[in-house]
């Protein structure tokens, strides 16, 4: 009980601080607000200094944060966080934790890298899918088998914005050459574990993010439509938009509901399950944004009117963290074995 | 003992219940009249172990339970591959919760009774000229001293060819709005002037069946409400199953994601990327389909449910189902277009075609998908009514 009060104290502080009316806070205001509420600790565990929540915890801030476009890189501190928190075996993990929930930002990346190391364990190669990471002092890296933290400046660094159609958010890449001098956090088996482990809450946080958005999306073309009038009447009176609105709204409730039953087990189910959810939820933030463009009209194709922001920020989730055919095919994979 | 620990407890006693019980060999039933037979032989059974009624009050045998309660015994059930019960499904739900809502002391202690020994009930609501538009119904009846007297036609009553009684939605006045000359009767099967004639659906079964009445004279005791009021009894009537229905089939279907993987299997589509993404795909479709219907009767048991959330839950469900077998038919390639005997009691029998043309029974009985998407537009989106007599 004390738990679902604590949630729904949380969630209620991040609908509070970031409501989906103020989109696209800007972004270093945002990151401070993000860190003052202490959102980095919730899942963090209370010997760590953390909440201690449950992962529903961060993905109920993210849902929250996803309706108003959040500017703030939530998702890939609490990974880097979560990470670090997981390697059991870092010495200078306590500290790494203050840092990062004091404020400094750590990202893990969300697109896959390439990055080969050398014999004298010295890294080259790219890493994509650093979000916002000119606000980054390091970055964490899955590479050779372990997780590493890197600089983002330094001898054979550089880091190299990559404009992105999605308006809210920005990407970058991170140039290695023959660098050395990174961090291991945990390798071998370890790694593998904290893999896994980073993986349930990726997926949670990008279905979420995904989710708040979808609904934000939703209520905006719904109110679009009812205030809208052609041939004398709202266009919210037309039975042909009410059923594809209708339809837009089961699957977002739908998605919901599996992202939560997910987000409930997420720490016993196989990543597979939460990576089809994810899909499940990105294919939803898809489809919403899609077909609200298409039934705002004319308006919808306008800079000025925000639901484009929306759809952009959809197409790019549905790349992170894995494609949704690639889950797909491994969730049939998985099926084939479950029901042998 | 907490609630959980009393949700475990009852689970683990009907799990060794119907261990013991559940019924084998009713998938193998191929003649629909035996399958009815099988169906109340199950019924029966379930009714002395407490478990058919656990919806009905407490001061019958096996009622008074919660909606939690229910819902551990549906899941078990389906667990268990038990077959559906279809047909007391309306008298052990839609009749009885008529009468606990609108019938009179009388009433009650005749019929409630009887359902508990096996008598069964059909609906007769919807009419050839009202199927969406419900209270269109024209079937007149006219009141002749202490009797109605009945003419008109029903459709879509499922198993009405085996019913002994009927829930009776009847015109008795044309005056007014078309819901006010509603009047709700209790008619017996048996009565002259009473005809049933099953349906042929496109699958070769009979589930449904029409019902002419000619002058089919029915006492004014066997009225539930007053005269004119029978569409709010239509509602009590309407608003008894409480979403365990789509828990148990959203459940029974993900038990029968097996039958997709055999059929993968049976044609070696195991290395067919394409065909690994629509089954996973359809996996997850049939998960949130299950999830949702969990949560929507969470929602209802917290009290916390919004109008438009059983639509959701319903439409959700049935595309999950046409989903389901067109896959089905689509990887079961040219077999499936050999016609094969159909069975019955379950929407997921692996004869693909047959449970392709079944599932629209649920994209179209019960409120269209097409109404459930007025309904959640209109009542849970508050988009605006068309106006009355919109021509466009």
């Amino acid at each position: 009980m004390g738990v679902l009060i604590e949630l729904a104290e949380l969630q209620d502080s991040a609908s509070k601080a970031f409501p989906a009316s103020g989109l696209m806070p800007d972004r270093a205001q945002a990151w401070q607000t993000v860190t003052e509420l202490g959102f980095l600790m919730v899942d963090l565990p209370e010997d760590l200094g953390g909440l201690g929540l449950p992962r529903e915890a961060a993905a109920a801030i993210a849902f929250e944060l996803g309706k108003g476009l959040c500017t703030a890189p939530l998702a890939s501190a609490l990974l880097a966080l979560r990470a670090i928190a997981g390697a059991e075996g870092f010495a200078k993990r306590a500290e790494w934790i203050e840092r990062i929930v004091g404020g400094e930002y750590v990202p893990l990346n969300l697109l896959p890298g390439g990055i080969v190391v050398g014999a004298d364990g010295a890294l080259t190669g790219t890493v994509s899918g650093l979000f916002e990471a000119d606000m980054a002092s390091h970055v964490l890296i899955g590479a050779g088998g372990a997780y590493r933290l890197v600089p983002t400046a330094g001898p054979g660094i550089t880091l190299t914005e990559r404009p992105l159609w999605d308006s809210s958010r920005r990407l970058f890449d991170l140039e290695l050459t023959g660098v050395s001098g990174s961090v291991v956090i945990a390798d071998g088996a370890a790694a593998a574990a904290l893999h896994d482990e980073i993986a349930r809450s990726a997926h949670l946080l990008v279905a979420a993010d995904s989710l708040g958005g979808a609904n934000a999306a939703l209520d905006l073309t719904i109110e679009y439509l009812k205030v809208r009038k052609q041939f004398d009447r709202p266009l919210a009176m037309f039975q042909a938009l009410k059923h594809r609105c209708a339809d837009l709204k089961i699957a977002v409730v739908t998605s919901e509901a599996l992202i939560w039953a997910r987000a409930h087990d997420a720490d016993t189910a196989p990543v597979v399950d939460l990576g089809a959810m994810k899909g499940l939820a990105t294919d939803t933030y898809r489809l919403v944004t899609e077909e609200a463009i298409q039934l705002h009209g004319g308006i919808g194709l306008t800079e000025e009117y925000p639901i484009h922001h929306y759809m952009k920020r959809a197409m790019l989730n549905l790349q992170l963290c894995g494609s949704l055919d690639h889950w797909r095919a491994a969730t049939g994979r998985a099926a084939l074995e479950t029901y042998s | 003992m907490t609630d959980q620990a009393l949700l475990d407890s009852l689970r683990a006693q009907v799990r060794t219940w119907l261990a013991a019980n559940a019924p084998e060999g009713w998938r193998d039933i191929a003649v629909h009249s035996e399958f009815a037979d099988s169906q109340r032989q199950w019924f029966a059974k379930l009714v002395k172990a407490g478990y058919a009624i656990p919806h009905w009050p407490a001061e019958w045998q096996g009622g008074g339970r919660s909606l939690a309660e229910q819902k551990v015994i549906y899941e078990e059930l389906a667990r268990a591959d038990c077959p559906r019960l279809l047909l007391s499904f309306v008298s052990s739900y839609h009749a009885a919760s008529t009468f606990f809502e609108c019938g009179t002391e009388e009433q009650k202690a005749r019929y409630l009774p009887r359902i508990l020994d096996g008598e069964t009930w059909c609906q007769g609501f919807s009419e050839p000229g009202a199927g969406s538009d419900l209270a269109a119904i024209r079937t007149k009846a006219e009141r002749r001293g202490d009797s109605y007297v009945v003419n008109g036609q029903k459709i879509w009553s499922t198993m009405a060819q085996y019913a002994d009684k009927c829930l009776l939605l009847v015109r008795t006045s044309s005056d007014g709005p078309k819901q006010a000359g509603i009047t709700f009767l209790l008619m017996d099967m048996n009565a002259p002037g009473v005809s049933v004639r099953p349906i042929s659906q496109i699958q070769g079964d009979e589930e449904f069946a029409e019902i002419f009445l000619d002058n089919v004279v029915i006492p004014v005791s066997e009225r539930v409400g007053e005269e004119g009021k029978g569409w709010a009894v239509a509602q009590a009537t309407l608003s008894s199953e409480r979403g365990l229905t789509l828990l148990e089939l959203s459940n029974r279907m993900k038990g029968a994601l097996c039958r997709v993987a055999e059929l993968i299997r049976k044609h070696s589509h195991e290395g067919d990327a394409g065909v690994m993404r629509d089954f996973g795909q359809l996996v997850t479709q049939v998960d949130a389909a299950c999830a949702i219907a969990d949560r929507f009767l969470e929602n209802r048991i917290a009290g916390i449910e919004r109008p438009g959330d059983a639509s959701i839950v319903k439409n959700t469900y049935s595309r999950a189902l046409r989903a389901y077998s067109a896959l089905g038919v689509r990887l079961g390639g040219i077999d499936e277009q050999y016609r094969a005997p159909i069975t019955f009691g379950d929407l997921n029998t692996g004869n693909w075609m047959a449970d392709f043309m079944n599932s629209y029974a649920w994209t179209i009985a019960g409120g269209t998908e097409e109404v459930q998407r007025n309904i959640i537009a209109e009542r849970m989106l508050e988009m605006p009514r068309e106006p009355k007599g919109w021509v466009f």
